[in-house]
């Protein structure tokens, strides 16, 4: 009886005893599962690498090594055309000298399509005026003296753009334009202040030749003859220009 | 007879230093993204659209003028697109495309400048020039040439200087000078006829810069000018002017 109770006493015993070693597991039951299941697939990925690491020693190695650089565009740099330079020749009416031949040269940078600024060069040579030829052999001016040397810096507008038809199939561009500024005048042996205004007509054949017809006044004061005035000298020329 | 072979010879010189647009070259091509990309028949708002390039279509940029890009289509017809329609374009590599517009941004930070100014040099009546190179949008270096034209002598000048620009976002800015230069000076005198000189000068100065619109802005500017004259004394000569002037 005694042994039994032992036996009984001893087995339970063992029994409450086992059961006392999973109650740590009763409060850190979850950081344990949590650390378990992290160590599984850090296992699982060495796993993986250690099998990609195997199929990439089992593929043959590759002849042509692909190329995937970006292609560099070169972006080819736009030409401006926007300067104009040329020659012209015409007919310049010099007050109290006469109508005499001009040539000259002028370039121009357009700045928009309405706007553009021109300088002008020119010369003539004075012809004789109504007093010498009625005098006889009087000389007013040396011959240094009657050439009529003038520049100018003007500011252009550019308005009634259109088109020139040249019969049914030709159309040339082309623009009426205003031309004011100021520049100098050389005559009889002075410089003098100058101011120009005029009005030209320029027609397009190709993107880079114009045809210019092209009227300006010259005004400057002189007291050549004795009295200080204002004179005007209108200037006609033909000029033809090459955009660059 | 004189005259005419010199305009002669001009002419020919013109005509023989033809551009080189007649020579084949790389050109650069966009393609369309807007509905359409208009065509006009000369490069001004005034000419008449007479083609369009449909949406996805390639179109050759030839060259271009003022605001305006002479371009050519897959089929080859060639017209004028307007500036503000070719910001509509891409490049081939889907990039947009972008180019110089000639607007505010630009007047605060351009790379050149020219302008024409008249004025006044000491008394006399001037007309100027001038053109700059900028280094930053603030420094510059400055050529200016003129002419003066007075009562007693007549003459030019040459300058040649750095302009420093204070406030350069401003539309409104004022900016200041220092040089040097050389005046050439021609007496009017008639009884006793006075040599003509060439004296060396320094400058300094300051000026005020406006934009008005596009490229163009206008300025105002004084120089104060001293000349090493070969007399016991030098010079002071003020310069004041008032000019149009462009940047590109």
């Amino acid at each position: 009886m005694e042994t039994g109770i032992r036996v009984l006493l001893l087995t339970s015993l063992l029994g409450v005893l086992s059961g006392c070693a999973s109650v740590r597991n009763w409060f850190h039951h979850r950081s344990e599962v949590r650390q378990a299941k992290a160590e599984a697939r850090a296992e699982a990925a060495q796993a993986d690498a250690q099998a990609a690491q195997q199929d990439s020693d089992a593929t043959p190695p590759r002849v042509v090594e692909p190329e995937v650089e970006r292609r560099k565009i070169k972006v080819p740099r736009i030409k401006s055309s926007n300067v104009e330079v040329g020659v012209q020749y015409g007919f310049l009416s010099i007050e109290d000298f006469g109508t005499q031949s001009t040539y000259g040269a002028s370039a121009a940078y357009h700045v928009t399509e309405d706007f553009f600024f021109l300088g002008e060069w020119g010369r003539a040579y004075g012809g004789r005026t109504s007093f010498e030829t009625l005098g006889g052999n009087i000389q007013l001016l040396t011959s240094a003296e009657r050439r009529f040397t003038y520049y100018d810096l003007s500011l252009g507008y550019n308005f009634l753009p259109g088109e020139a038809f040249l019969g049914r199939g030709i159309a040339l561009s082309s623009a009426f334009y205003l031309v004011g500024g100021i520049g100098s005048t050389q005559f009889a042996g002075d410089d003098r202040f100058t101011v120009n205004f005029g009005a030209g007509y320029r027609v397009l054949p190709t993107d880079w030749l114009a045809i210019h017809i092209q009227v300006q006044d010259r005004v400057f004061r002189t007291d050549l003859l004795g009295v200080s005035k204002l004179t005007n000298n209108m200037e006609a020329t033909l000029g033809t220009t090459v955009f660059f | 007879m004189r005259s005419l072979s010199v305009a002669g010879l001009l002419l020919a010189l013109v005509l023989l230093s033809a551009p080189a647009t007649s020579r084949a070259r790389e050109h650069l091509e966009v393609f369309v993204t807007a509905p359409y990309l208009e065509l006009r028949t000369g490069p001004g708002r005034g000419y008449p659209v007479f083609h369009v390039a449909e949406r996805d279509q390639r179109v050759e940029v030839l060259f271009r003028r003022t605001d305006w890009f002479k371009v050519r289509t897959e089929r080859g017809v060639e017209g004028w697109a307007a500036q503000r329609d070719m910001l509509r374009t891409v490049l081939p590599d889907g990039t947009p495309f972008t180019f110089d517009l000639g607007d505010r941004a630009g007047f605060t930070s351009h790379r050149f400048e020219m302008g024409v100014f008249a004025g006044d040099y000491g008394g006399a009546t001037l007309i100027s020039g001038y053109g700059s190179f900028s280094f930053n949008s603030q420094l510059a270096a400055e050529v200016a040439a003129g002419q003066f034209l007075g009562k007693f002598s007549n003459g030019a000048v040459a300058d040649f200087g750095f302009s420093h620009v204070l406030m350069p976002e401003w539309r409104l800015s004022p900016f200041l000078m220092l040089g040097t230069g050389l005046v050439h000076v021609t007496p009017k005198a008639t009884l006793v006829v006075p040599s003509e000189r060439t004296d060396q000068t320094a400058y300094v100065g300051g000026g005020l810069r406006y934009y008005l619109t596009r490229r163009f802005f206008v300025r105002a500017e004084y120089k104060s000018h001293m000349v090493f004259t070969k007399r016991n004394a030098n010079e002071e000569v003020d310069e004041w002017k008032l000019g149009f002037a462009f940047f590109f």
